[in-house]
């Protein structure tokens, strides 16, 4: 049974990363690998109750902390393209810089 | 005694059984909706409900078939803190798409992102 | 028939997944979009260490693979343009030819490496041997590896820590930290 939710819970990983692959816009690629980093948290959770390594939980635990500080860092690098703005309002308008970073592919 | 400690050992397997289906179902469906929705807001939402609700799910799942231990507690940790991560996560993404000027698709046409009126000089 | 292996099974399929996001690598053109992918990448990288009870190699990877350079790309992507150029053909074939050349290479050294888990491997045979013996009596912690950085070494990899504490410092404090501007101060007041 657990081994079907992690083969699962996998389907679903390659499921998003065919939007992450292919996601017309910046913002599907980030969504996607989002929701990516949280199935890695489940699929190490499952993986360690199908191997037996309870203190494997201990990894998923910081990989949910360290997917949170990426999608952090990636959506700040998205709304102002620099790391060290604050999160209030950018210099010169937000719009005008971020639009074109759309890839249009 | 021998007889109770089975009974609820059979219940609690059940139990996490129909919970780890349940959430493996959302996720999928989620993952899914991440491919077929037609625009950027409503793959969020696909994503985001299903990431919180399954997620929880499948945590609680993996608890229940634990039982009363360490593993359990630690599962509950990582759900706690995928519950306050995930949404705000969703939140920050949804609020990025806005501040770059995608427009949701509204009605069946799709409508070209329009740049928002107070906006400095528009882009290329 | 052997038997059905979990963790083999779960590795395979993980591989797959990592082949298809070298080869988007690969493929894509926007910057951004490759930085996305690679630390897609090296997360289930990470997820496959686990898979493969090297966890600490595991926390590393995550850490510095999914964290620190995904932050690391971003920030060199705000100074650069965000496009690469499509490559000419043959570069793509040089890349091609030095890419098979070296796991060639690695393909033919594997003979020579111990098998995985084999007894008389000089890894297992000289003082590794005494650190899995001593390891459950010293220490109860069961992943010996854990148990040689965390305690019989603990004291070399807090000096390792506390130079990357430093380090981290050093970097925060010289990095320009962003001025508000009147006009954004007034905005927020």
């Amino acid at each position: 049974m657990l081994l079907g939710l992690a083969f699962g819970l996998m389907l679903g990983m390659a499921l998003l990363f065919v939007r992450l692959a292919r996601g017309p816009t910046i913002y599907d690629r980030a969504l996607a690998a989002n929701s990516l980093s949280t199935k890695v948290v489940l699929l190490i959770a499952v993986v360690s109750f199908v191997q037996q390594r309870p203190q494997w939980l201990d990894v998923a635990l910081v990989y949910a902390l360290i997917g949170f500080v990426s999608v952090i860092a990636v959506v700040k690098f998205l709304r102002y393209r620099a790391m060290h703005a604050p999160m209030t309002r950018p210099p010169g308008g937000a719009h005008a810089e971020i639009v074109d970073l759309e890839s249009g592919q | 005694m021998n007889e109770a400690s089975d009974i609820w050992t059979n219940a609690r397997d059940v139990v996490a059984a129909i919970l780890l289906f349940t959430g493996l179902a959302f996720t999928l469906i989620g993952s899914i909706g991440v491919i077929r929705f037609p625009d950027f807001y409503t793959r969020l939402h696909a994503a985001g409900v299903t990431d919180t609700g399954g997620a929880l799910l499948i945590l609680f799942g993996l608890a229940a078939l634990a039982g009363w231990s360490f593993a359990a507690l630690k599962l509950l940790l990582i759900g706690l803190l995928l519950m306050v991560t995930t949404p705000v996560a969703t939140h920050l993404l949804a609020q990025a798409a806005h501040a770059g000027g995608r427009e949701p698709l509204i009605g069946r046409s799709p409508v070209k992102p329009k740049r928002p009126k107070k906006s400095g000089p528009a882009a290329p | 028939m052997t038997s059905f292996d979990p963790s083999l099974a779960i590795s395979a399929a993980l591989l797959v997944l990592m082949i298809a996001a070298a080869l988007a690598v690969v493929r894509t053109t926007n910057l951004f979009a490759v930085a996305i992918l690679s630390a897609v990448y090296s997360l289930l990288c990470a997820v496959w260490f686990v898979v493969m009870d090297a966890i600490d190699v595991a926390f590393t990877e995550a850490a510095v693979g999914a964290g620190i350079s995904t932050v690391l790309y971003l920030g060199a992507l705000v100074h650069t343009g965000d496009r690469a150029r499509r490559l000419g053909f043959m570069r793509l074939l040089g890349g091609a030819a030095a890419a098979l050349l070296f796991g060639l290479a690695f393909i033919l050294l594997v003979p020579f490496t111990p098998v995985f888990g084999d007894p008389q491997s000089p890894a297992n045979t000289q003082v590794g041997l005494e650190y899995v013996h001593s390891t459950p009596v010293d220490i109860a912690v069961p992943n010996v590896v854990t148990a040689v950085l965390a305690s019989y070494r603990g004291l070399d990899t807090f000096g390792e820590a506390a130079v990357i504490f430093t380090a981290g410092i050093a970097v925060v404090a010289i990095l320009p930290r962003h001025r508000r501007r009147k006009k954004d101060a007034e905005d927020a007041a």
